[in-house]
């Protein structure tokens, strides 16, 4: 125990330092959407802004459905990140749990899928979801993400590291397939599932390039779409509300990170079992 | 009642059949048509010179492939990639890992503060991230640039600077993906049992020791998977701060192998030559998967071995 | 805690499908008609609230509300007209498209090499009799002549035009001890240049940089350089050489700012450039949000030569299919091109009014511009107008993106002007053939 005080201050201040680079832009674009745009630009220092001004929320609101955009977001990125983890979930037990044929070969081909750019399925997509009518509908957004192979990826992994004989017993015992998974497999993998989900929210919750292909209409907009709204080369990017569009995306996962952030810690801890 | 136990075993014998298929359905079918398809689709297109939407597709063999090869550009990009991987690799795998050993095992308070505060800027998506920075490293203007000033420091013109590019959009992606990575080796390292450490500790191991000799080794799995993602997803992401901030440039110093790809699709919209640089890609991704599959995952430690 | 964990599970998944099952039944309304029988018809533009989002908003709704045939839906396209081009790209390949699109000049070949559209003088006289003479009454000829494309055809309308014009920092040239009202030519403005940055310390110029040539092509070509002659590149000569010098050497004696675009505009709003030359669409935003004495003159003329300023901006084409799509179409870009829309869609972009009778007219803009004066530097080199170089062929995109990667090499200094020019221009032609 004794070895850890010497290195602990040290440590301290490393991370500190870290953390005030990490969180530096984030305060930045905080203080940022509470100033007028000319002040942006004449006193890019302070973050703190001495004429406090809702304009650019203001703005926002105004100019655009705001509410119903935040929405569109919001179911988007739920529904996709609970398909992935189920879809993901399934097929992480199947890959960990069975034996059967082609086993190596599909596992292979799912994988590989983790590595093709989007630059090769955007159009491809974009043509089945065309034909199936989706085109400007939140459905054709979350088609194509139902699953993902890094869910895959991630859930065989974690899966392979509970012991086989809780399965084996569980088997012998005639438990059906849906109750170990249930009440075995899941409270073991939780933490790896709860840090995918994270993930996988926050992916689908911040996407556009995608989205951009899809939605056409101001109504079925999705956040980052709001934001492109104000970022344009000719024109200038409106800077404050491109701030303040930013904020309200980074508020919402953030608060519901924040109200589960005791549970998720928790089940990161509890990841100790063995 | 007395017939249950034969036919529970083949109904059960049927199931376990059935069972793994019927499991891997949803994600064979969505990934199916939505990878799959495409990626087919791809390297059939490589043999065409196309653009997507006249109605002749010439088809030229090899010459794409022979043009995508003879071309200099192709070959500063897959440098520029290999730079990318390495920078990639040093912030949001190295890192990662350390400071996830140092925060379970070396640091006894503020563990809750750092695991919450490192994750905070995964939040923020890489647009925003990118029009921040822009602001914020403006080499002449920006907040950075006038402190700077204040010591008689000069910030170089970063967007216009080979290599230097490569490493401000490096730093931008890992901003936000770091955090990531870094919950990801924390929950394997916690998982790593607290005697076998506080025995070592006792034997008086350094702990940079503890580190190589028990908690890498420990937590391989969670490891190796984070080293493909830093790789794989990490040039992906790299992609929009490329394609906000300087769009490939300064004569393609900036570029990697996924932005040069949409680059020749979207902007120049040669079809054939994107889609035979990204088949190019994906034999060399996946002849890296086939590598991890044949030896770095037998040496995995996995606890239910 | 299991029982939260389950408990978040539901209230998501039942949100979710509930918010879905809304979604559809709104989305199955949308039709090639309406639920009242108009048309429906997709109008594609590029404009970012910044850049007249707002206008086309209003001008979208009030056109529906007067109309009792059509039924106009606006998308917004982000990244300007490459991205839009991307996008119609995708819908092409689905075989669908939109009504009427933006085209940025420089994809005037490859839009019209690529898609299917109609001339708007087609779609006129097959159902518009009365509008026969609309586009010689209305439109100057050498500005129609902008939406022509290699193979003389009409390909679209003019609708947004932009022109660079120099702004200036007052406050910077004044401390340098320089004429306020900025430099009359290019070797004037370069004395200037290097005298901010001698006097100040701070940067001279910030020529606009973006992943496009026209400001490179002003600067050329106002020399007596020529892009392109007779289908073959030509920017090589002593001219061009002579004025890409001027930029280069600016820029190696650190007198000129060599930077991405967003931020050499940014460094001119907050004043540590002296002169910043770009695109008139720049102005509210420069205008609004400078501290500085900030004011605008016309593009600098070379010594003795006539200047000529490549259109920035877009045409409107009509790329609907069917009879009905296209009436619709016509409809709807007549009224955009009325005196009081493109009074408004002036007043939102800040582009200059393509047709006539816009400029001086009370329903106009004549208040807007007292109020504005920086527009004024714009409206009085209208007549300087020359198309953007749009490179023919399939291989255009390509030559223009050689010269785009040419420009960072010289003025990176890896390359010499003369060298870069030559280089460049035989690649191009050896591309073209």
């Amino acid at each position: 125990m004794k070895i850890n005080k010497r290195w602990e201050i040290p440590w301290h201040i490393i991370f500190f330092i870290f953390i005030l680079v990490l969180l530096y832009p984030i305060f930045y674009a905080l203080g940022f959407s509470l100033k007028s745009l000319q002040d942006a630009y004449n006193s890019p220092l302070s973050i703190i802004p001495k004429n406090i001004t809702f304009e650019n929320f203001n703005q926002l609101f105004t100019s655009l459905p705001a509410l119903k955009i935040t929405w569109n977001t919001f179911v988007i990125a739920s529904v996709v990140t609970i398909f992935k983890i189920i879809t993901s979930f399934l097929a992480a037990y199947a890959f960990v749990y069975f034996i059967f044929k082609g086993k190596n070969v599909i596992y292979f081909f799912l994988i590989s899928t983790i590595f093709l750019p989007f630059t090769i399925t955007m159009i491809p997509n974009y043509l089945i979801i065309s034909s199936l009518g989706l085109a400007d509908s939140v459905w054709g957004v979350i088609l194509p993400q139902l699953a993902d192979a890094m869910g895959i990826f991630l859930l065989t992994q974690a899966m392979r590291s509970i012991p086989v004989s809780l399965i084996e017993v569980a088997r012998l015992d005639n438990m059906e397939h849906w109750r170990i998974m249930k009440d075995i497999v899941l409270p073991l993998v939780r933490p790896a599932v709860t840090s995918t989900s994270i993930w996988f929210f926050i992916m689908a919750w911040n996407e556009y390039v995608w989205p951009v292909l899809i939605l056409k209409t101001v109504d079925n907009y999705t956040l980052p779409l709001a934001l492109q709204m104000y970022i344009s080369s000719e024109g200038g990017t409106n800077f404050t509300v491109a701030m303040a569009v930013s904020v309200i995306t980074m508020i919402i996962p953030l608060t519901l990170y924040l109200t589960f952030q005791k549970y998720i810690i928790g089940t990161f801890v509890s990841s100790g079992i063995k | 009642m007395t017939t249950t136990i034969l036919s529970i075993k083949n109904k059960e014998g049927r199931i376990q059949k059935i069972a793994p298929y019927a499991l891997l359905l949803p994600s064979l079918i969505v990934l199916g048509f939505f990878m799959f398809w495409p990626f087919l689709y791809t390297i059939y297109l490589s043999f065409f010179d196309w653009n997507m939407v006249s109605t002749t597709k010439e088809f030229v063999g090899f010459e794409n492939y022979i043009d995508v090869l003879k071309d200099p550009v192709t070959w500063k990009v897959m440098g520029n990639t290999m730079l990318y991987i390495v920078l990639l690799l040093a912030v949001n795998f190295v890192v990662p890992y350390i400071f996830a050993y140092v925060v379970e095992f070396v640091l006894q308070r503020m563990k809750g503060f750092y695991k919450s505060a490192f994750f905070l800027p995964a939040f923020i998506s890489l647009v925003v991230g990118s029009i921040l920075f822009t602001w914020i490293l403006n080499p002449v203007s920006g907040p950075v640039a006038i402190i700077a000033g204040w010591f008689n420091i000069t910030i170089p013109i970063w967007s216009k600077l080979d290599g230097w590019v490569i490493v401000v959009i490096t730093l931008i992606t890992s901003w936000k993906i770091w955090g990531y990575h870094f919950i990801l080796l924390f929950a394997s390292i916690s998982g790593i049992s607290k005697e076998v450490i506080e025995a070592a500790r006792l034997d008086n191991i350094p702990l940079w020791r503890i580190f190589f000799r028990i908690v890498v080794p420990m937590s391989s799995s969670t490891g190796i998977y984070v080293f493909i993602i830093t790789i794989v997803q990490g040039l992906q992401f790299a992609f929009t701060p490329i394609k906000v901030i300087t769009q490939g440039g300064p004569n393609y110093a900036s570029s990697n192998v996924i932005y040069q790809a949409f680059h020749e699709a979207f902007v120049l919209y040669r079809t054939g030559h994107s889609a035979a640089l990204s088949t190019i890609t994906m034999i060399i991704f996946i002849f890296l998967l086939i590598v991890e599959f044949k030896f770095v995952e037998r040496r995995i430690y996995y606890e239910n071995k | 805690m299991k029982k939260v964990y389950s408990l978040m599970f539901l209230l998501l998944l039942v949100t979710g499908l509930a918010a879905c099952t809304g979604e559809k039944e709104e989305s199955s309304s949308e039709a090639a008609t309406n639920s009242e029988g108009k048309t429906v018809i997709e109008y594609w533009h590029v404009n970012a609230e910044t850049q007249g989002g707002k206008t086309v908003e209003e001008l979208v709704s009030s056109f529906n509300e007067q109309s009792e045939t059509v039924e106009v839906v606006a998308k917004y396209n982000p990244d300007m007209y490459k991205g839009l081009m991307q996008n119609l790209q995708a819908e092409a390949a689905a075989g669908t498209s939109p009504a009427v699109v933006q085209v940025g000049w420089a994809f005037l070949d490859y839009f019209s090499n690529t898609f299917e559209y109609t001339e708007p003088q087609t779609i006129i006289d097959q159902h518009f009799p009365d509008d026969k003479t609309f586009l010689t009454d209305n439109f100057l000829p050498n500005i129609l002549d902008l939406a022509v494309n290699n193979e003389g055809k009409q390909v679209g309308i003019p609708y947004s035009l932009s022109t660079p014009v120099l702004y200036l920092n007052k406050d910077l040239l004044r401390e340098a001890g320089l004429d306020e009202n900025g430099p009359k030519t290019w070797e004037e403005l370069k004395t200037f240049a290097e005298a901010v940055k001698e006097k100040t310390g701070k940067y001279g110029l910030y020529i606009q940089e973006p992943a496009d040539n026209w400001a490179t092509q002003a600067l050329l070509e106002s020399n007596g350089a020529q892009m392109i002659t007779n289908g073959k590149a030509t920017f090589a000569s002593e001219e061009g050489i002579q004025a890409y010098s001027l930029w280069a050497d600016l820029v190696a004696s650190k007198s000129a700012l060599h930077i991405g675009w967003d931020q050499g505009v940014q460094s001119f709003i907050d004043g540590n450039v002296a002169m910043l030359y770009t695109t008139i669409a720049q102005r509210s935003n420069v205008q609004n949000n400078a501290k500085f004495d900030v004011a605008t003159v016309k593009s600098p003329a070379w010594e003795g030569k006539q200047v000529k300023l490549p259109a920035g901006g877009a045409m409107l084409a009509i790329t609907a299919k069917g009879e009905e799509q296209q009436k619709a179409a016509w409809e709807f870009m007549k009224y955009l091109y009325s005196v009081e829309s493109i009074a408004k869609w002036t007043e939102g972009t800040g582009y200059v009014p393509p047709r006539e009778g816009v400029a001086d007219a009370e329903n106009g803009l004549k208040q807007f511009l007292e109020e504005n004066e920086m527009m004024q530097a714009a409206i009085d080199q209208m007549d300087v107008v020359v198309p953007w170089t749009s490179f023919p062929g399939d291989a255009g995109l390509q030559a223009e993106q050689m010269l785009i990667d040419m420009r960072d090499q010289v003025l990176s200094g890896s390359i010499t002007v003369e060298e870069g020019l030559k280089q460049t221009q035989e690649q191009i032609n050896s591309l073209l053939q």
